[in-house]
């Protein structure tokens, strides 16, 4: 296990292991965003059943009653059990909702998630929602590492984070020449002090020397001394050690 | 190696395989020009990832190569459904199979939902205090008003085609329905379940004896025969699906009880689709057929011959021969 993940994470980010060998990291989506994604869908839903209702009035005028009233019942029914299975198995596996807030349901192995598992997570919903406004669903969210509710349990899925393009790396040009650290850096060190050099053109000078003065016992000074200190041994470690 | 030197060497590849990706995952398998090669290259990326996660080559390569790896993998591991041809194998010997091999759990449901329908059936002629309470006025009222005495079996069709249309929709929302909130509800433990299941048995056989007691039984059965079969095994098996749910979070067995829940709703998936096909079927016969004006012999023939036929598919469909 590498450094960069040890076993007591306080982040959202869940490892697990592609039959590759490989580990991949998922970012699962919290309680907070699936309710977002539930209201909306809870308006999409809304929306389309009065709209089917129309229609079925328009059909009952025009052939009987009794059929637009069975096809309303039938609609109903679809609707009401299957709408998220119906945009599960789409190609975004996300609901509109859920699209928005930028949030898809798979597997807990990563892979896509299936009809089986997509038909079992919905139609254990109504457990979910009990006693009231997801409750159950909310409680064993919060109790579980995936954030994985009743049925995302029974279906083995997680819902996560659309997994969007990372950032390119701010192309800003760093003052300072490449100086060895006053003392032996373990990885852990080492890694760290690459990845302040890597992230500190996105945050203020305050940030970066707040964050530098921390690293006072290696650079021996504060301030913007100290800064350029760290930054030039995140850039001798970046040239593989060498000046 | 330098991070910037390990991303310069093999940044190429990379965008090759993200290309390849973001074509496939748009156009489908139309789009195929040298897709033969994904496999290496994603193979490739898993053991970048891994190298730059073991050199801790930063948060911004690992986030990449950790994206690619998981676009990859998806689109490696999607799958065509088997389409109508796994939909027959499963209805015709993976579901009857299912319900043959958890012999203690159908027994278990059928008693659930047989006996209080049989206690009331044939206790309410005698004390109908129960039926009413069970019923209700409005209960009473209606069923009165669908097989009360003044009826014959010729009385209770419907006028026009369009209300048998009207009636099977309503069939497939209510009792489909009721199919499937009783295998959610064992998740709470199978007491959900249970719940239903007795429930259920409880109303229809209160409504069973109310028709004895007060209605005209020959109207009654000669509507129901038709579509009891599948309906009420339906209900049964239905019920052993929530309770496959139920007894892996109550007894687990030799899994923890995570794995135990992934491993019980996969089998009680098996049980609870056939339940729903079987719910569907009997809407299909309860709008369309029971309601017909036809002499209450052929009705009741034709209701023998739906148990035969429900109870040879559960028991004789799908069995292996050489179980021996």
């Amino acid at each position: 296990m590498s450094a960069s993940t040890p076993a007591t994470t306080i982040d959202t980010l869940q490892p697990v292991e592609l039959a590759d060998g490989v580990e991949i990291h998922l970012r699962v989506a919290g309680p907070a965003v699936r309710s977002v994604a539930w209201l909306i869908d809870l308006l999409i839903f809304v929306g389309v059943l009065m709209l089917w209702g129309l229609i079925a009035g328009l059909i009952s005028n025009v052939v009987g009653e009794g059929i637009g009233n069975g096809l309303f019942l039938l609609g109903l029914f679809l609707v009401a059990w299957f709408y998220n299975v119906f945009f599960e198995m789409g190609a975004r596996a996300a609901t509109p909702g859920q699209r928005v807030v930028k949030i898809k349901v798979v597997s807990v192995s990563g892979a896509p998630v299936r009809l089986p598992q997509s038909l079992i997570r919905n139609l254990l919903r109504v457990i979910d929602f009990m006693p009231a406004a997801y409750l159950f669903g909310l409680i064993c969210c919060l109790f579980t590492r995936r954030f994985q509710r009743l049925g995302d349990l029974v279906a083995d899925t997680v819902v996560v984070y659309d997994d969007a393009k990372p950032a390119e790396p701010a192309a800003i040009q760093v003052n300072a020449e490449p100086h060895p650290p006053s003392q032996m850096l373990n990885r852990a060190e080492q890694a760290a002090i690459l990845q302040f050099l890597e992230r500190a053109p996105h945050w203020s000078d305050a940030r970066k020397m707040e964050l530098s003065d921390l690293l006072e016992p290696l650079t021996d000074r504060k301030g913007l001394g100290g800064l350029t200190r760290v930054c030039s041994m995140g850039l001798w470690l970046q040239k593989g050690g060498r000046k | 190696m330098s991070p910037n030197h390990f991303e310069s060497e093999n940044k190429e590849r990379w965008e090759r395989l993200q290309q390849m990706l973001d074509k496939v995952e748009k156009k489908g398998a139309k789009e195929n020009a040298g897709v033969e090669e994904l496999p290496t290259l994603f193979r490739q990326v898993c053991h970048d990832l891994s190298l730059a996660q073991h050199r801790m080559y930063g948060t911004r390569l690992t986030d990449k190569l950790n994206a690619l790896a998981i676009t990859g993998y998806r689109v490696l591991e999607r799958r065509i459904s088997g389409g109508w041809e796994r939909f027959a194998d499963m209805a015709l010997r993976e579901f009857p199979r299912a319900v043959q091999q958890e012999r203690g759990l159908f027994w278990f449901c059928m008693a659930m939902f047989w006996g209080p329908f049989l206690f009331l059936a044939i206790w309410t002629p005698h004390d109908p205090e129960w039926a009413m309470a069970i019923l209700g006025p409005e209960g009473m009222i209606s069923m009165e008003m669908m097989y009360g005495n003044g009826t014959s079996p010729m009385d209770y069709m419907r006028e026009e085609f369009g209300s048998n249309f009207a009636m099977f929709g309503f069939y497939i929302w209510n009792n489909v329905s009721i199919d499937l909130r009783t295998f959610a509800g064992g998740l709470l433990g199978g007491v959900g379940s249970i719940v239903i299941m007795l429930f259920n048995g409880a109303h229809i056989g209160a409504a069973t004896g109310y028709v004895h007691h007060a209605c005209n039984p020959e109207t009654f059965y000669s509507f129901t025969a038709g579509h009891s079969a599948p309906e009420l095994m339906g209900v049964v098996i239905s019920g052993m699906a929530g309770m496959r749910l139920g007894l892996s979070i109550v007894k687990p067995g030799p899994y923890d009880r995570k794995t135990a829940l992934v491993l019980g709703g996969r089998k009680a998936f098996v049980l609870i689709l056939g339940a729903v096909m079987m719910t569907s079927f009997a809407a299909v016969i309860e709008g369309f057929w029971s309601a017909n004006p036809m002499a209450p012999a052929i009705k009741y023939s034709f209701g023998a011959v739906m148990w035969a036929g429900t109870l040879a598919y559960l028991f004789l469909c799908g069995r292996q021969r050489d179980e021996a």
